[in-house]
């Protein structure tokens, strides 16, 4: 039978060592953040307590040969060291504890600036990041409330588009006067303008979520182009939805097609200058120190520019739809409304369904 | 305070594209602001087509990758930030329309103000921005 010789240690011999393996554990504690309750004090009275019932127990650890003999001296002596050492290890541990107080401070802060940034994401889709430089709080909440107010206002649009939708649908199949029906292509495309309005202010507010297509279903975001659609994307679905076309007719939407791939391919190639130009600016200088706050900032400066381009995107939208009301007639202009809302409108069904659809059992 | 325009506008040290047919002379870039330098008149005068625009500025970009397209080689001057607020003053006096702030980009054609990027892309889509560059003779064929 073979037991750890520890088991067979006198108490009173165990008594005398307590204090200082006591106070040592609480180091090894600390650092595998265990008891991390017990105060100085408490430290220290317990230390005092076990020092006291040691000052009596190391009498009798000595031989008793030549306990009478050294009593005044070697025991003071000894009992004066461990009191010392005692004190160092207590004020070692209270400066531990201190240490580790203010590591759990920083980590707390540090979960709350998380759990917000987490919070500021969630509600606003998986492109936005925050930035912890800029004062979170107060830049998420202007964010948010700007961004809050679009979402509504753009359900309230999505409605009022189905209800257009409706009206030219009904207004073409029955036969309407040209004038009336002059009326709802002019409402409908007004319609679009007000969309583009209301994009440029949440813009103002934050560009990459306007960028993102966040309020758009994942169809439509896969055809995003500069946060909405391709004016040349457009006519390629439109035009064949308007026949028949007379030749001049067809000359000059060949003209607008070509106009818009021009001008798309210019924005194009704007945003990558503008890519290039973020990217260089950010990753200036010395690279691996930690510090990038002057190149962090400057970056912002520069991304500013997107505001302008998302800007010049929608214009451009605008832009072409105003022109194919000009070269269309009203009948056409009505159908190519019709078709450009269905088409949305089967964009988002494909959407629906692509989230709907069965997966295969794992 | 405004610079005194009749007889001496802005003095630009700027970087010249050449822009046909109108001949450009090289400009030394950034020497000494009166010696080296053209005034904005002259540029103006002397191009069918000029950008006015800052420096790295991605709009500009746009601007003259879309007059490329259309076979326009615009002379483009890049202001430096601190004659940006002269230039402009100087660029709107020469508008037609007094009252409107310049923004940068600007564009001239043929000598005259044209505008910024919204109306050059408003011009371009409904098909008049071509013929006003075949009139300056930014552009043939």
């Amino acid at each position: 039978m073979d037991f750890p010789s520890t088991q067979f240690v006198p108490s009173r011999t165990m008594g005398t060592y307590e204090p200082i393996h006591q106070i040592g554990m609480w180091g090894e504690n600390f650092k595998s953040i265990g008891n991390a309750n017990i105060s100085a004090s408490v430290i220290v009275d317990v230390a005092n307590k076990l020092e006291n019932e040691s000052e009596t127990t190391s009498h009798e650890m000595l031989t008793p040969s030549s306990k009478h003999d050294q009593e005044a001296s070697k025991p003071f002596d000894k009992v004066q060291r461990r009191l010392a050492q005692n004190r160092e290890a207590a004020r070692k541990s209270r400066l531990r504890k201190k240490a580790y107080v203010q590591q759990l401070e920083n980590s707390r802060l540090k979960l709350i600036q998380l759990e917000q940034e987490l919070e500021h994401a969630r509600q606003q889709g998986p492109y936005v990041g925050g930035g912890l430089e800029a004062g979170l709080l107060g830049i998420s909440r202007a964010v948010n409330s700007g961004i809050a107010a679009f979402e509504m206002k753009y359900e309230r649009w999505m409605e009022e588009q189905n209800k257009n939708m409706c009206e030219l649908r009904s207004a073409l199949n029955a036969q309407i006067s040209d004038i009336e029906l002059r009326i709802l292509v002019e409402s409908g495309m007004s319609h679009y303008f007000e969309l583009f309005r209301l994009k440029s202010i949440v813009a103002k507010a934050d560009v990459f979520y306007v960028m993102s297509g966040t309020w758009k279903t994942s169809a439509e975001r896969f055809f995003s182009w500069i946060g909405g659609f391709r004016p040349s994307e457009l006519l390629k679905v439109l035009v064949p939805q308007i026949d028949p076309l007379t030749d001049q007719q067809i000359f000059e939407v060949c003209n607008l097609k070509q106009s818009c791939q021009q001008a798309e391919d210019a924005l194009s190639q704007g945003m990558e200058k503008l890519q290039e130009t973020v990217s260089a600016t950010l990753a200036s200088g010395q690279m691996g120190q930690g510090t990038y706050v002057p190149q962090v900032a400057m970056a912002m400066e520069k991304l500013e520019a997107l505001v302008c381009f998302v800007n010049q995107a929608d214009h451009l939208r605008q832009e072409t739809l105003q022109q194919m009301s000009y070269i269309l007639t009203t009948r056409q202009s009505a159908r190519g409304l019709l078709a450009l809302g269905e088409y949305t409108q089967r964009l988002q069904a494909l959407s629906t369904l692509w989230a709907n659809r069965p997966r295969e059992p794992a | 305070m405004q610079q005194a325009i009749p007889y001496k506008s802005w003095p630009l040290p700027c970087v010249n594209a050449s822009s046909r047919p109108a001949s450009s002379t090289a400009v030394p870039p950034r020497t000494g602001k009166s010696n080296g330098g053209k005034d904005v008149l002259e540029i103006v005068s002397e191009n069918a087509v000029i950008v006015f625009s800052r420096e790295g500025c991605c709009m500009s970009h746009v601007v003259r990758r879309l007059l490329l397209a259309l076979g326009v080689n615009p002379a483009v001057c890049e202001i430096d930030e601190k004659d940006e607020a002269g230039v402009l003053s100087e660029l709107g006096m020469m508008s037609r329309e007094k009252g409107k702030t310049v923004q940068f980009p600007a564009v001239f054609i043929g000598g005259r103000m044209f505008g910024g990027l919204d109306k050059v892309m408003a011009t371009h889509i409904s098909g008049e921005l071509v013929p006003v560059l075949k009139d300056a003779g930014a552009l043939w064929l």
